[in-house]
């Protein structure tokens, strides 16, 4: 029996870093300080793997390599799309093939956070790590998020309940929760504000209306009251934050949504310290934004037809370019976008040359031509990973793996494209 | 009815999917409409029954799960199952409608959820590829 001490978990955006887990013959027995999906990745990483498939027939490794470099070769306008539940090298091994092949490439984020980057990019972004959240913040604002079941562990390690160096537990902090709806983060809070679906944008602007000093009445089904109340704690706390998630990202208004978050966020910065953070989903996703943001200078939906990088979600993104039909092959790495894109999207993307890098059968390779099944970065093989708040954290190889690391594969393809 | 739809995140999604998307604990924890008692009670289905709920962008029939929503609106967990329900319309940002999409709710009598195999049909149908 091995014990492993300060394994990262490769599942969301927290990255914790304090996981223990014991390898006996060459297998995962148990976890210690895992949340329960972490639990799940760790104790079922050997089941339901993926097998090197081409048409649907079983094949080697090499041979499915070959099949999907001659996929990418052959193809006019290909799609290299996911990323972010792998590590930072294989992230940029696919930029590297997107240039080769002159592909559109795009992220998850262009599904998640993508209008965060958009609106970051107008406006600007308070930012900090979640070590200073732990340590400083008394004022904590979840909004359009629900970490009791996206990011377990996030509450206990940095927001709600530790010890950190000003702050001691929950009773040296104050902590709101904003939705649609109450969940189980509701029950964690102090306070638990109900925004009507779709209205968010409405409540931010009353919310800053408020904290410039104007009267403001209701707003999304929220009384002036508590908009006048929660503009002044936001005010009169030392260190404040707001968490989101796709509440906001992902409801109407997107993108002008968290405008507004950020524009509250400036405002509040002439009264005192605030702050403001995306809840990350995938755990490398925001890797994915750095790596292609430090090589092409842009983070997400781009592509390279023209021999150099051109940005432009809406254009470039996957869903738009699947949906309206405009790719004609597609690599699909770390991600499984026939499970999490709209029905429109994972029709065309079922009826083109489709190759599939994952560790696991996902739904995307039950229509895929080609399967590559490859290492699980974090737990077969090392690598680097950002948490949400940007900060690189090392990814450890706990047990061998039969598999090759997503990229060895990307680098392999590259040989054969040309590269 | 007419209801909003929600869709997201739970931890018996993230389990189950961890598992394996193909397996029978991940069907059974996200092909799942959860409705408020009051809305479940009007359309005369109890837990476990079928309901189908339809959008102007398709429709499935789900297991009917009672509370963890406001009345008026339905939370289906993020999978394949939801997103059959949702826009592929981006306006110009990359990010589809997910959540908020007006939808329609019915009871199934004797009904039974759409199942992944059937998914996979109507997204190759077109083609008949893969």
């Amino acid at each position: 029996m091995v014990l492993r001490r300060g394994v990262v978990c490769p599942f969301c955006g927290c990255l914790c870093d304090d996981l223990e887990v014991e390898v006996e013959d060459g297998r995962i027995v148990s976890t210690k300080n895992a949340c329960p999906v972490s639990r799940s990745k760790f104790l079922s990483h050997a089941e339901d793997r993926a097998r090197p498939m081409v048409g649907g027939r079983e094949v080697s490794v090499e041979e499915a390599i070959e099949e999907a470099a001659r996929i990418l070769r052959e193809a006019d306008f290909p799609l290299i799309y996911g990323l972010s539940s792998t590590e930072s090298d294989a992230q940029r091994m696919a930029v590297r093939l997107a240039e080769l092949t002159g592909a559109s490439l795009d992220n998850t984020s262009s599904t998640c956070h993508g209008p965060t980057v958009l609106a970051a990019q107008e406006c600007g972004a308070v930012k900090c790590t979640l070590g200073e959240v732990k340590n400083r913040a008394d004022l904590i604002v979840f909004w359009g998020c629900n970490p009791a079941e996206a990011h377990i562990r996030h509450p206990i390690r940095y927001s709600i309940t530790p010890a950190g160096m000003y702050r001691q537990g929950k009773k040296e902090r104050f902590v709101v929760h904003v939705d649609v709806r109450e969940t189980r983060t509701s029950k964690m809070v102090n306070q638990f504000v109900k925004v009507q679906m779709g209205r968010d944008y409405e409540l931010l602007s009353a919310l800053r209306a408020a904290v410039r000093g104007y009267e403001v009445k209701e707003a999304a089904g929220v009384p002036g009251e508590v908009i006048k109340g929660l503009a002044e704690r936001m005010k009169g706390c030392r260190f404040g934050i707001i968490f989101f998630g796709m509440g906001l990202t992902m409801s109407r208004g997107k993108n002008l949504n968290i405008d507004a978050a950020l524009r509250l966020v400036r405002d509040l910065n002439e009264h005192t310290k605030f702050l403001i953070m995306p809840m990350r989903g995938h755990f490398n996703v925001s890797g994915a934004n750095e790596v292609l943001t430090w090589l092409t200078g842009y983070p997400f939906a781009l592509n390279f037809s023209r021999g150099y990088p051109v940005y432009n979600p809406g254009e470039f993104s996957a869903v738009d370019l699947l949906s309206r039909e405009e790719c004609d092959a597609a690599l699909i790495l770390a991600s499984d976008p026939a499970a999490h894109f709209p029905a429109a999207a994972v029709r065309h993307l079922a009826s083109i040359p489709t190759v599939v890098i994952d560790p696991k059968v996902s739904l995307t390779s039950k229509l895929a031509r080609v399967v590559i099944p490859s290492a699980i970065a974090g737990i077969e093989c090392e690598g680097t990973a950002y948490r949400m708040d940007g900060v690189p954290l090392r990814l450890k190889r706990i047990v061998d793996s039969p598999y090759l690391p997503d990229r060895e594969i990307l680098e392999r393809i590259i040989e054969r494209v040309g590269g | 009815m007419e209801v909003l739809l929600n869709t997201g995140r739970t931890v018996d999604q993230g389990v189950s999917m961890e598992r394996g998307k193909t397996s029978q604990e991940y069907f059974e924890k996200v092909a799942v409409a959860f409705l408020h008692p009051e809305d479940a009670k009007e359309l005369g289905v109890g837990e476990g029954q079928a309901v189908r709920l339809t959008t102007e962008f398709g429709s499935v029939v789900l297991r009917c799960s009672l509370g963890n929503t406001e009345r008026g609106s339905v939370f289906v967990p993020m999978g394949p199952w939801a997103n059959a329900l949702t826009s592929a319309l981006t306006e110009g940002t990359g990010m589809p409608s997910l959540k908020g999409l007006r939808a329609k709710i019915e009871a199934v009598p004797g009904g039974k959820p759409t199942t992944l195999e059937e998914l996979l049909r109507s997204w190759r149908g077109r083609s008949g590829s893969a």
